[in-house]
């Protein structure tokens, strides 16, 4: 009671004094931190985009992106609100109607954003924001047709969702279905219907696309011209996708069919040596960016360019004097609009922020694969197998890049990248014969192994089984997974680490795999 | 071209031939060369030298070189099979005693063939740049019966660092044994760097 007395008798100036610190560090509560949108750096300057990408590995056709002034005269996108896209037998009765009297709704606003997790949540929309409505890889033609979902095993959620492309309803009656978005790629559908999204994807785009071009019925010429701007590099050794081109259409249809779900040959890879969908849970303490280590990620800002970049901005990049869309760089710098998906508009620096924001918040879920006696033996095993030295814990990853057989690394890489010199003898075809290709391999973080796969850069093996089966090593062997579709059978070479394990350590190791 | 400790082992002639008179001597400076005399030169050197030359052997031990290093917790097993040894010691006379090594780390072996590779390479000992490795030993001091601690340069990759080296003798007759364990920190000569599960230190055993 006589502190209370004491306490009222005090001047209101003290009591005014005793929140001068609260105004000073702010009222939040702790882990809430203010952004201000002048703070995001602008990313697509000269000076950043001259080194930021690993050279190729033949170096006189490197990437040259667009220039600082072409890149931020581009408009910025309008992100509308969307909407899911259902199976035919699946959608809610009149759905389709319902979605056509639907006004647009603008739903990204900056201004509106003052917290982390504001940002973070912005960054979900966007991430899930397709930014292609002319049709790049599917219409709306292919996703109301049931057909479409059986013959792609498309994945599809409890509720009978296909959660790899959005409606996007960009005013009444005007109803597009949206390609192209990070979630495309980067989403997975569980065994048992929920989503994962950032996890290795399961979309099987590649047959997708092949189902498009099928049922569109687009001729030889046409599918030889769109496989071009995806994956032609005439100046590779050997001009593989030359072949394929050269191979007509049936034998590039089935080249597309050939890539399983977990794969995806996006632009500048390759359907003949499909890239994995890469995991991005975790992708925040990634060194580099792409199979092939491409983008260097020092910070968030290389996140937000490669972001910008791969959202379909590459297919302006000059590699030499070589564009895939046939581009001259008297037609590209002429200020004439360029419509090809991805290229005519950009994401604003804020946008950008938000996705890469989201993308860093992405973290797994719980692991039903918990610790046992079993996998602790697993776990002396994979020292013992020296894994740790290129998946080191706790990332399970050095963070280095690795040279693919064939190519020599040039004395200056060593002081500019991380370097782990030696080769572990996998397939060279993505990294040597590919527009993306620098030469190298980024060695792949473990965690997350169980709720992953295929495996391998190429996604050839199903299992973690398959990794420790010496048979992959024949030439009679059929991969599990990824098999070229010009072949019948493939040896699945390299990385022949646990090979020699006997059967109960094989499944020890897998065993405290799965627990990472 | 690098001829290693050999270079070591010659030394001594050079160095009488450096300074010999007749080199220094105006007076001989244009005289004609006479192959009979510098014959006879040569030869009395190598009778005066001759003690030297017999006392030390240079062998390559049975034993390959032995090392340890924790790796995630698990202790690493290597060896390095290809060296030599040129040992000159007698326990009576520590200071005119030498031993010198020299190993080749492309004979490195951990059980695991593509580590080893990774170990030839320029994050660790970059073989192609630096084909061996050297000890040779600057003092001896006595540490109780048959037990002594030598001090040895150790030159790996392009670093040379002295370290200390406790090793026992054990002498039947004219054959000597020695057997000797210590530690480096990987990290001073530039051996691969900083890592969360690889220890710095590296435990050596050698025996000849």
């Amino acid at each position: 009671m006589k502190i209370k007395k004491w306490l009222s008798n005090l001047p209101m100036w003290l009591y005014g004094c005793m929140l001068l610190p609260l105004l000073a560090f702010g009222l939040s509560k702790q882990g809430t931190s203010y952004f201000s949108v002048l703070d995001i750096p602008r990313i697509w300057t000269d000076e950043a985009m001259k080194d930021w990408e690993l050279p190729n590995s033949n170096p006189a056709y490197s990437a040259q992106p667009v220039t600082e002034e072409f890149y931020y005269n581009l408009p910025e996108r309008v992100i509308y609100k969307t909407y899911p896209v259902y199976h035919p037998d699946h959608e809610p009765e009149g759905y389709w109607d319902w979605l056509h009297e639907q006004e647009a709704e603008i739903v990204f606003d900056e201004s509106n954003l003052i917290t982390e997790e504001d940002w973070i949540k912005a960054g979900e929309l966007l991430f899930d924001y397709p930014i292609d409505t002319l049709g790049a890889v599917i219409n709306i033609q292919h996703v109301r047709n049931p057909e479409f979902y059986s013959s792609t095993g498309m994945p599809l959620t409890p509720e009978g969702i296909m959660p790899f492309a959005q409606w996007v309803v960009a005013g009444k009656g005007k109803v597009y279905l949206g390609n192209l978005s990070c979630a495309m790629c980067h989403t997975r559908v569980m065994d048992d219907g929920s989503l994962l999204k950032g996890a290795q994807g399961n979309w099987p785009g590649d047959k997708a696309f092949a189902f498009a071009l099928e049922s569109d019925g687009v001729s030889e010429t046409g599918v030889q011209g769109i496989t071009n701007i995806l994956f032609g590099s005439a100046f590779v050794e050997g001009d593989p996708h030359g072949k394929l081109m050269a191979s007509g259409r049936e034998s590039i249809l089935e080249a597309y069919k050939a890539v399983p779900e977990g794969a995806f040959g996006r632009q500048g890879t390759s359907i003949l040596y499909p890239p994995q969908a890469p995991n991005l849970i975790g992708v925040k303490d990634r060194k580099y960016l792409d199979h092939g280590g491409l983008g260097q990620h020092r910070n968030i800002e290389d996140m937000m360019r490669y972001i910008a970049m791969n959202q379909a901005l590459d297919f302006l990049n000059f590699y030499g004097d070589y564009n895939s869309l046939g581009l001259t760089k008297e037609r590209l710098n002429n200020g004439q609009p360029i419509f090809f998906p991805g290229t005519y508009d950009r994401h604003s620096e804020a946008q950008l922020y938000a996705i890469a924001k989201y993308v860093y918040s992405l973290t797994p879920p719980e692991n039903p694969y918990k610790p046992s006696a079993v996998s602790e033996r697993g776990k002396i095993i994979f020292a013992e197998q020296g894994c740790v030295t290129c998946h080191t814990p706790p990332l399970f990853t050095n963070n280095k890049l690795t040279p693919a057989d064939g190519f020599e690394v040039p004395d200056a890489h060593y002081d500019k990248y991380d370097i782990f010199d030696i080769s572990v003898g996998t397939d060279p075809g993505y990294t040597l014969k590919t527009r993306r290709g620098t030469g190298y391999y980024k060695i792949p973080s473990l965690l997350g192994l169980w709720y992953r796969g295929p495996f391998l850069h190429d996604a050839s093996l199903a299992k973690l089984e398959d990794l420790f089966d010496p048979t992959r090593l024949k030439d009679d062997y059929v991969p599990t997974a990824f098999k070229p579709h010009d072949v019948k059978t493939k040896a699945v070479k390299g990385h022949e680490f646990g090979m020699e394990l006997n059967e109960m350590d094989k499944k020890a190791l897998i065993a405290y795999l799965l627990t990472l | 071209m690098d001829i290693g400790y050999l270079n070591i082992v010659v030394a001594p002639w050079r160095s009488s031939r450096n300074h010999c008179d007749r080199c220094e001597n105006p007076a001989f400076r244009n005289e004609k060369c006479n192959l009979w005399r510098e014959l006879k030169f040569i030869a009395l050197l190598l009778f005066l030298f001759f003690p030297l030359f017999l006392s030390a052997q240079t062998f390559k031990p049975e034993n390959p070189i032995q090392f340890k290093i924790k790796n995630a917790g698990i202790t690493v097993d290597g060896t390095i099979s290809d060296w030599e040894v040129e040992v000159d010691f007698d326990s009576k006379k520590l200071d005119q005693s030498s031993i010198r090594g020299k190993a080749n780390p492309e004979s490195i072996q951990t059980g695991i063939k593509l580590r080893d590779k990774h170990l030839h390479g320029r994050e660790y000992f970059h073989i192609q740049k630096f084909p061996s490795i050297s000890l040779e030993s600057k003092s001896f001091k006595a540490k109780g019966k048959n037990a002594f601690v030598g001090i040895f340069e150790l030159q790996i990759r392009d670093v040379k660092r002295e370290v200390e080296i406790p090793f026992t003798l054990s002498q039947t007759g004219k054959q000597q044994k020695f057997k000797g364990e210590f530690v480096i920190d990987r990290l001073d000569f530039g051996l691969g760097e900083k890592s969360l599960v690889l220890s710095d230190e590296v435990r050596i055993f050698v025996e000849f």
